[in-house]
């Protein structure tokens, strides 16, 4: 839309009162498709719900878990003997125990843990004690959360732009490129995705677990990333692709080429911002898929290595590992050990299925709300 | 028609030989020294790693390796897995991964199977009453729980039955595996005679085997059931408003005569060949089941030869991954084929190469 920036023309347009910029004041203001978008995002109740609850969940496990170890003073990894029982039994919710990583005394047929010396101090376990080596398990579940979502976000990232780029090229160009990225799409997902996935991650399992970035991801987070984000890029490929060959003849393409616009500028500016609203909202149900990817890895043995806490390895806890799977007793294991990370990992996934699906009514514009 | 079977076929088997072509790249990277199966790399003399290499066949030129692998493969020889190997007079002994393989295959496939029988149990009747029923509130309260049933991992589900049911309740076993076949009497004597302490006896037959798979099957089956009775009820609801429907009405059908016998005949058969194209999301939940409940199947036992003591265990890696794509190929396969006679206007559409196993991931 040509917006006329003339002085003159305005002060006349505004003495009449009827026209501005060319555009009758008293219509609707055409709105862009993002303002359409929110608008339409806003009523959907659970959406909006779930996008709360999942900032909230982005706060608590990013910078709300130092936080809160500063509150009750101990990190993830830290254990409190006086949180398990003589007989291993890892205390409850709500538990307040002595803050320190030594028993006192050395009777082993005490019945009860001896009191600590005077003047130790106690500390908070919000949901008890993780395992017989009682660390919080609450905290645990925090910092897990914190490793699973770099995980998911990070591989859905790499997925997103590998399949934009690889997408958008079998799109435009068609023809023979098309031909080979298709047929490589169509093999890589004839296989079975988890079976691939827990094999490369325990066979090639040296050099990029090391990758931390100076520390900014925890030990095996970026392989697990790069793995998963490997093995999941032919769906917004194909999303890509698709959206990419339906419009690549529509007359403003063509317009584009007229006026001896470069390929890469049609595809960066004519073509590719067609394909972001659905891709967002892909990327975010990709998130809980890899979710479910990296618990599913990690119980299986090949992801996050302990001690690092994932929801992964929390889940796995009271069950052990593939070698040596705890044998069921009932003196020395709790049941919400795995119904914590169990909770977790469901209201996550749950949340960002329904905030996906929101974005992908909001942002189609052939949606009737 | 044929045509098209053959150009699937054809599709099917170049797939399959990429894939073992890709195994086997990942047979000749992996980082691990295999003499290690044979002596102790510490404490042998390069003489005898280079005569364990040699005894294994990793010393020999890269394609050499291929052409022998590839030729066993055709004879359906896995060969041997590494974990129990042993060499008398100059011959390999040990378990032959084919047989471990096809034993953990009829794990996996009764897992699998009755999973889809017991899903199809629950998605179909239930399905089909929602539909009847648009909009009521049962139709509402199960769009709620698929959309649950989509969130919950299986791992979580299976965790949870095992704890609650199998082992604080005891109602069901919790894990182990029975053989369809009854045990052989020597196995239960030896176990009566040798028999470990805290180990469990020796079981088989229909019964028992259906009763430790009772927990696997209901995992498995909830994972699927929702999107199952969505799409039921899809095709359920597009159907009801065909013609054939209404002019069986009009001759005065009873209205469960008109869905059992018209609709839901024709919304069916379509569901029918889903189940074979998510083999391959089967594939990776039957190994998240395996693992929890204790099921030797294939997942396990790649699990187990990835996470063994002496190295990983390649051939029987190897094997799994192939034979697990090559039942995910030939299902898909066949799903087209039955599709394909179902409704004969597919071969003309064409569905490029492999566009079905566009499913979801697991």
């Amino acid at each position: 839309m040509g917006r006329v920036r003339s002085g003159a023309r305005a002060e006349l347009t505004a003495s009449v009162g009827i026209v501005d910029d060319g555009v009758d004041v008293n219509a609707p203001r055409a709105q862009g498709q993002w303002a359409l978008a929110w608008r339409r995002f806003k009523r959907d109740r659970v959406a909006v719900g779930c996008a709360v609850f999942l900032l909230l969940l982005v706060f608590a496990v990013g910078p709300g878990a130092p936080l809160y170890g500063k509150l009750v003073g101990h990190g993830p990894n830290d254990f409190f003997p006086y949180a398990v029982s003589v007989g291993l039994r890892p205390a409850g919710p709500f538990t307040v125990t002595y803050a320190t990583h030594e028993v006192a005394g050395d009777d082993p047929y005490a019945l009860k843990h001896p009191p600590p010396p005077k003047g130790t101090g106690k500390t908070l376990l919000l949901l008890g004690a993780d395992s017989s080596l009682g660390r919080d398990e609450f905290m645990r579940v925090l910092y897990g959360g914190r490793v699973s979502l770099e995980v998911a976000a990070g591989a859905a990232v790499v997925a997103i732009l590998l399949g934009m780029l690889l997408g958008a090229l079998a799109g435009y160009f068609g023809g023979w490129v098309d031909a080979v990225i298709s047929r490589f799409t169509d093999l890589v997902m004839a296989f079975p995705l988890l079976l691939f996935l827990v094999m490369i991650g325990s066979l090639f399992s040296y050099g990029l677990t090391r990758w931390t970035f100076h520390g900014a991801l925890n030990q095996g987070v970026f392989q697990l990333i790069v793995i998963i984000g490997a093995f999941t890029w032919f769906y917004p490929a194909r999303i890509v692709r698709a959206q990419i060959q339906s419009l690549r003849n529509r007359e403003f393409v063509e317009a584009a080429q007229m006026v001896g616009a470069r390929d890469t500028r049609i595809v960066r500016t004519h073509l590719l911002p067609h394909v972001v609203p659905p891709l967002l909202a892909y990327g975010t149900l990709l998130v809980a898929t890899n979710i479910m990817i990296e618990v599913g890895v990690t119980f299986l043995g090949a992801g996050i290595k302990l001690p690092t806490a994932s929801w992964g390895s929390l889940l796995a806890q009271t069950w052990g590992s593939i070698l040596n799977p705890n044998p069921y007793n009932p003196a020395t294991t709790q049941p919400w050990l795995t119904l914590c990370p169990s909770i977790a990992i469901f209201l996550t996934v749950f949340a960002l299925n329904q905030f996906g699906e929101g974005l992908r009514e909001a942002t189609d514009p052939r949606s009737v709300r | 028609m044929t045509g098209y079977i053959v150009r699937r076929v054809g599709v099917a088997v170049i797939l399959l030989w990429v894939l073992s072509v890709i195994t086997f790249a990942i047979y000749l990277t992996v980082p691990q020294d295999p003499a290690g199966f044979l002596v102790d790399i510490q404490h042998a003399s390069p003489a005898q790693i280079a005569h364990a290499h040699h005894l294994l066949g990793t010393d020999r030129p890269a394609l050499v390796q291929y052409g022998k692998y590839m030729g066993r493969l055709v004879h359906g020889d896995f060969g041997i897995s590494w974990a129990t190997i042993s060499f008398f007079g100059g011959s390999a002994q040990g378990s032959p991964v084919g047989r471990l393989v096809w034993q953990a295959s009829l794990v996996t496939g009764s897992l699998v199977l009755g999973g889809f029988v017991l899903l199809l149990l629950i998605a179909v009747p239930l399905g089909t009453f929602v539909a009847t029923r648009p909009r009521s509130f049962v139709d509402r309260l199960s769009l709620g729980l698929s959309v649950a049933a989509i969130s919950t991992h299986p791992l979580v589900v299976g965790l949870l039955l095992q704890l609650f049911v199998g082992n604080r309740w005891k109602l069901m076993p919790a894990s182990g595996y029975c053989t369809i076949s009854r045990p052989s009497d020597a196995a239960v004597k030896a176990f009566q005679q040798f028999g470990v302490t805290g180990a469990p006896p020796p079981c088989g037959g229909l019964g028992q085997w259906a009763w430790h798979l009772v927990l696997p099957w209901i995992t498995f089956a909830l994972f699927f059931v929702a999107l199952y009775t969505r799409i039921i009820r899809a095709r359920m609801l597009e159907v009801l408003e065909e013609p054939w429907v209404r002019t069986a009405r009009a001759k005065g059908a009873s209205e469960f005569r008109v869905v059992r016998s018209h609709a839901l005949r024709n919304a069916i058969a379509p569901v029918v060949t889903m189940t074979a194209m998510d083999a391959g999301t089967a594939i990776g939940i039957a190994m998240y089941i395996e693992t929890v409940f204790g099921l030797p199947g294939l997942g396990r036992t790649m699990i187990r030869a990835l996470a063994g003591l002496q190295g990983y265990d390649l051939p029987v890696i190897l094997a799994v991954t192939l034979v697990a794509a090559a039942a995910i190929i030939v299902l898909n396969l066949l799903a087209d084929i039955v599709l394909l006679a179902i409704d004969p206007t597919v071969a003309r559409r064409g569905r490029g190469g492999l566009s079905r196993l566009v499913g979801r991931s697991a």
